[in-house]
């Protein structure tokens, strides 16, 4: 009989938690569903191509070049036979640095920071070198990749 | 149903049946309605042409024109393009500024960027603007002011620049969007290459290619990016799919040259020279034309459609011939006369002149129906191959000759008043066995030419056969119409036009075909109102 | 146990009495043997729906907004873009329509059981009261929606308000903020929906469930009055209906989605408006009389319908059982709502 009875409450335990868990799945894949609604889906960058200087304007000059990325300031420096674009927004505290051909560096008025020709930290307050943009030369014009953005509503 | 337990059988299923119905609902997407257009970097230049722009109201739907453009997403602002030197030709400083801007941006300015199409371009016979310089209709007989929006608006694509650059970019992609479906629209094209002198987009609006897309092109996107070693996204090609765009083997190319074999618009058909040292000789370009039908057609179809494409150049040719013939005898003889003013001659008795009746139709039937004929027989257009080609061209040859008659020739009288059926036909002939959509069986049974000359085909043979000695065909061309004409019954039909299968069917409608004459004459030829005309002494 | 104690001196409750309490009210609470039948579920299944809606809704307003120039592209972007946006928002609609349909069963099954009788009169008047609250909240939540054929369903909706005697005009006034349907109305309508509505409706389930457990549920005519405890088996029940009615309500949102229409165009209006279908048998009704007639006329029945337990016994002697004349009544009010809807349905 206890044999019996036992047999019984095994299947009746396993019976049990199968329905329980069922009702907990369904439950959880609910709120999943409830969560996923919640935390805006993190959508990923894409890049579009940017000209920014053609290679025959530095033929006889070395000199940056500054232009302006929508609002964003922007030097194009050439060395060796590369390139560098690089923010011209100063990494301490936000101004704009200008270029001084004379003493070959960044200056930023504010603060008085230095940077070199390559964008590294030579005095001054600014904790890490000026931001750089990704660059890639094609048919003698200089690109830097920008993030693609829509004009909507929502980020 | 009442117990627990069935009460917990019930929630096990309907937990399963929810969780599969949130699987799903996790999979399922709504379908966008709208898309947003790309955040666009307007550096500062541009900033400042557009805001000042914008302020006086100047050409501001150019600015949204520009900005729907790659070049704004891309960081081409105004000043890229309209930049000027001081001593540019067109540089002008703009008003209430202290920007210098040229007015007039040539392809030197497109260079910048895009050097390799307007070199490809500069090769090509666009850039050739000497048809509005030489012998011109527009040097005598078109008063210069029409030409200003005439002749010139079209050939103004090959314009020579001040700054020695040759072209107008924005003709096909035009300013400030530049947009790629707008220079693949077939219409585009036919801005220029339309009318009664050159019908392209006539002619390709009334092939199946055209038809096509018509039907359908709406659903396309004409906006895509062609690329060598991609198959051609659209159903049906458009103007500039077979003329310049890529495929799996062909490179995307400006020069509009490459791929075309004939000079189909010249006086004479003739093998184009065009700069073979970089484009190669006429069967390099016809290989290249011939790969891009190949994404769509065999190789049997295309080749044998071109060959006889080929032929109706040629037969052109022969027509030509008689045309020249009559009108320098004429001239010879007095009976027509060059315009002159002091020993220089204004009109050529091959080209062009414009008082005379022959003078007149030797030019419509090289210039407008000359070129129909030859245009619609390569780009499938039948009406235009047909009643606007041939048949024109040879009433106009009629006419040449009628004329001579009447103004004393005694060779063209005797052709004007011959009763043979062969008077029409004064010149030499090509012919190809069969055409390229099949095998017919009772149409080749009625020419005049095919019942009354056992030797014609010989006849033919030889003249196709000068003309690939010549060069103007090539081997594989000649071998091709070699086994057309070793089985030319088969191809002609003539093995097949009196089986009886086909002999019963052709019955039936010959019958019909009886029928239908017999109850017209019943109807209407027999008629006789009894109101008579108002017009008297006549029967009616 | 050293966390109870903890809690119980700091909110400091009869703990003995807490636990009865909660028994005697929920786990052990005796029903009538009559509720095993699925029939009667359908009281339970407005309050499921109800709470559906409030959590989906209170989702919504995660991304909604109420202005004229961004409710449309909000709704928009809650369908396509936001990840199970277009589910969130097909349960709320889905649920809407739902929550009419059971309200209406609820309401035939317990005029039909005759479960409105004396004591239970003021119930009656509660629930009725109830449906009315949800075609308004109904009515405020379509309006949001802001494409062509809300914004106008809401105008000609709103423009019956004016025929109220008297504080006709001011109530139009107020509910549209304005002289013409304007930013305010929008609004207004917003918060109506969003809290005003919602809230009123809590306190009126809140009272609605209270007095039905005060008196017990009432047995309908024929059925024995045995009893059995909420918990285990009700309890169930009730699990069952909801996961049942969650899985209706998705699958309707995946085979019929609640789509987004043309945007509002306050200068063009479409050639045919309809209002939502619960509306149909007012709209079909007003249109075949004078307005005049027809305002009346609906309100003299509303009012026979919301007073019917005390209007009954004057008319009959009969207590326990559904009198002939109820029956009839009853039965002549459900068919003359179907033929009006299918009516209007039909009619373009």
């Amino acid at each position: 009989m206890a044999e019996e009875d036992k047999k019984v409450n095994r299947r009746e335990f396993f019976f049990k938690t199968g329905v329980f868990t069922a009702l907990g799945l369904a439950i959880l894949a609910f709120f999943r569903n409830l969560l996923l609604y919640i935390f805006p889906a993190r959508k990923e960058k894409t890049f579009h191509k940017y000209l920014v200087a053609h290679e025959k304007e530095f033929k006889k000059d070395k000199r940056p070049k500054q232009i302006n990325i929508g609002k964003t300031p922007v030097f194009v420096v050439p060395y060796d036979d590369h390139y560098k674009v690089m923010s011209g927004i100063c990494t301490h505290l936000g101004c704009i640095v200008k270029w001084e051909q004379d003493k070959d560096r960044f200056f930023c008025p504010c603060h008085k920071g230095e940077f070199d020709r390559m964008g590294n930290v030579i005095g001054g307050p600014p904790p890490r070198p000026l931001d750089e943009f990704k660059v890639v030369v094609e048919n003698h014009k200089v690109y830097v990749y920008v993030e693609d953005k829509v004009r909507s509503p929502w980020a | 149903m009442d117990t627990v337990k069935a009460q917990q059988w019930l929630i096990g299923i309907f937990s399963i049946l929810l969780i599969v119905t949130l699987i799903i609902v996790a999979g399922v997407e709504m379908k966008k309605s709208r898309s947003f257009k790309p955040e666009i970097e307007i550096d500062d230049m541009s900033a400042k042409c557009i805001t000042c722009h914008e302020k006086k109201g100047i050409a501001v739907k150019q600015i949204d024109a520009w900005k729907e453009s790659k070049h704004a997403v891309s960081g081409t602002g105004c000043y890229e393009c309209h930049e000027a030197a001081k001593d540019d030709f067109d540089a002008f400083t703009c008003t209430g500024s202290d920007i210098l801007i040229g007015r007039h941006p040539t392809p030197k300015d497109c260079a910048k960027c895009h050097e390799q199409q307007v070199a490809e371009f500069a090769d090509s016979k666009h850039a050739h603007q000497f048809w509005l310089l030489k012998n011109a209709d527009r040097a005598v007989f078109e008063n210069p002011i029409a030409t200003r929006h005439g002749c010139e608006q079209c050939h103004n694509i090959g314009n020579i620049w001040p700054d020695g650059s040759v072209g107008e970019c924005d003709v096909c992609h035009a300013k400030h969007s530049f947009s790629k479906s707008v220079a693949r629209q077939p219409e585009t094209c036919g801005e220029c290459h339309m009318g009664p002198d050159h019908p392209q987009i006539e002619i390709y609006l009334e092939s199946k290619h055209g038809n096509i897309f018509k039907a359908k092109s709406a659903h396309w996107d004409m906006n895509y990016t062609s690329k060598q070693g991609e198959p051609i996204p659209l159903e049906v090609p458009v103007c500039t799919t077979c003329h310049m765009e890529a495929n799996e083997t062909q490179p995307l190319t400006h020069n509009v040259s490459a791929r075309l074999a004939w000079e189909s618009q010249m006086t004479w058909s003739f093998r184009t020279v065009w700069n073979e040292e970089e484009l190669g000789n006429w069967q390099k370009k016809r290989e290249r034309m011939e790969a891009i039908c190949s994404s769509c057609h065999a190789p049997d179809f295309y080749k044998t459609y071109l060959l006889t494409a080929d032929l109706v150049n040629l037969q052109y040719n022969e027509i030509r011939r008689q045309f020249v013939y009559w009108t320098k005898k004429l001239t010879k003889n007095g009976k027509i006369s060059r315009l002159e003013v002091n020993g220089k001659f204004y009109s050529d008795p091959v080209l062009n002149g414009w008082d005379e009746d022959p003078e007149h139709l030797m030019y419509y039937g090289w210039h407008h129906e000359g070129r129909r004929f030859r245009m619609g027989a390569e780009m499938m257009g039948a009406d235009f191959t047909q009643w606007h080609g041939i048949w024109e061209v040879q009433e106009d040859l009629m006419e040449v000759i009628k004329w001579a008659a009447e103004h004393g020739d005694t060779e063209a009288k005797k052709i004007a008043e011959s009763k043979h059926p062969a008077k029409f036909i004064t010149y030499a002939l090509y012919d190809m066995p069969g055409n390229a959509w099949g095998i017919p069986t009772k149409t080749n049974t009625t020419p005049f030419v095919y019942n009354n000359y056992p030797d014609y085909w010989d006849r033919v043979y030889k003249n196709v056969e000068a003309a690939y000695q010549r060069g103007l065909l090539s081997d594989e061309q000649w071998q091709i119409w070699l086994d057309r004409y070793e089985n030319k019954e088969y191809y002609l039909g003539s093995k097949f036009s009196n089986s009886p299968v086909v002999d019963s069917t052709f019955n039936v409608y010959k019958k019909r075909n009886e029928y239908d004459l017999k109850k017209m004459k019943e109807q209407v030829i027999d008629l006789v109102l009894p109101g008579k005309s108002f017009f008297k002494g006549r029967k009616f | 146990m050293k966390f109870k104690e903890w809690l119980l001196e700091r909110f400091p409750i009869d703990y003995e009495k807490f636990v009865e309490f909660n028994e005697k009210i929920f786990i052990k609470e005796p029903i009538p043997t009559h509720m095993k039948k699925w029939l009667f579920v359908m009281g339970a299944t407005p309050l499921i729906i109800f709470g559906f809606q409030v959590l989906t809704g209170l989702f919504l307003t995660f991304y909604f907004m109420p202005s004229p120039e961004m409710a449309y592209e909000s709704i928009r972007h809650i369908t396509e873009d936001v990840r199970m946006g277009y589910w969130i928002r097909g349960l709320h609609r889905w649920g809407a329509n739902l929550m009419i349909i059971s309200l209406l069963l609820h309401m035939t099954r317990v005029f039909f059981t005759h479960a409105y009788r004396k004591p239970r009169e003021l119930n009656w008047i509660i629930g009725v009261i109830l449906f009315f609250l949800t075609m308004t909240i109904s009515f405020t939540g379509y309006s949001l929606t802001y494409n062509q054929l809300s914004y106008w369903a809401t105008t000609v909706g709103t423009n019956m308000i004016k025929e109220v005697p008297l504080i006709g005009d001011l109530m139009l006034f107020f509910l549209r903020g304005g002289d013409v349907v304007n930013t305010n109305t929008l609004t207004r309508f917003y918060t109506l929906h969003v809290m005003i509505l919602p809230g009123i409706i809590f306190f009126f389930i809140f009272l609605h469930i209270v007095i039905l457990r005060l008196h017990g549920v009432s047995i309908p005519e024929g059925f024995e009055e045995k009893y059995y405890s909420f918990y285990p088996h009700h309890f169930y029940k009730i699990i069952i209906a909801t996961l049942f009615l969650l899985t209706l309500m998705s699958t309707l949102t995946v085979v019929l989605p609640p789509g987004i229409g043309i945007p509002a165009d306050p200068s063009v209006t479409p050639t045919h408006i309809k209002p939502e279908w619960y509306f149909f048998p007012t709209y079909r009704f007003l249109k075949m009389v004078s307005l005049h007639v027809g305002i009346y006329a609906t309100a003299a029945f509303v009012l026979v319908f919301t007073f019917w337990p005390f209007i009954e016994p004057l008319l009959s002697k009969e207590k326990r059982k559904q009198t002939i004349f109820s029956r009839t009544a009853g039965v002549l009010t459900l068919i003359i709502t179907l033929i009006l809807t299918i009516w209007e349905t039909i009619v373009i």
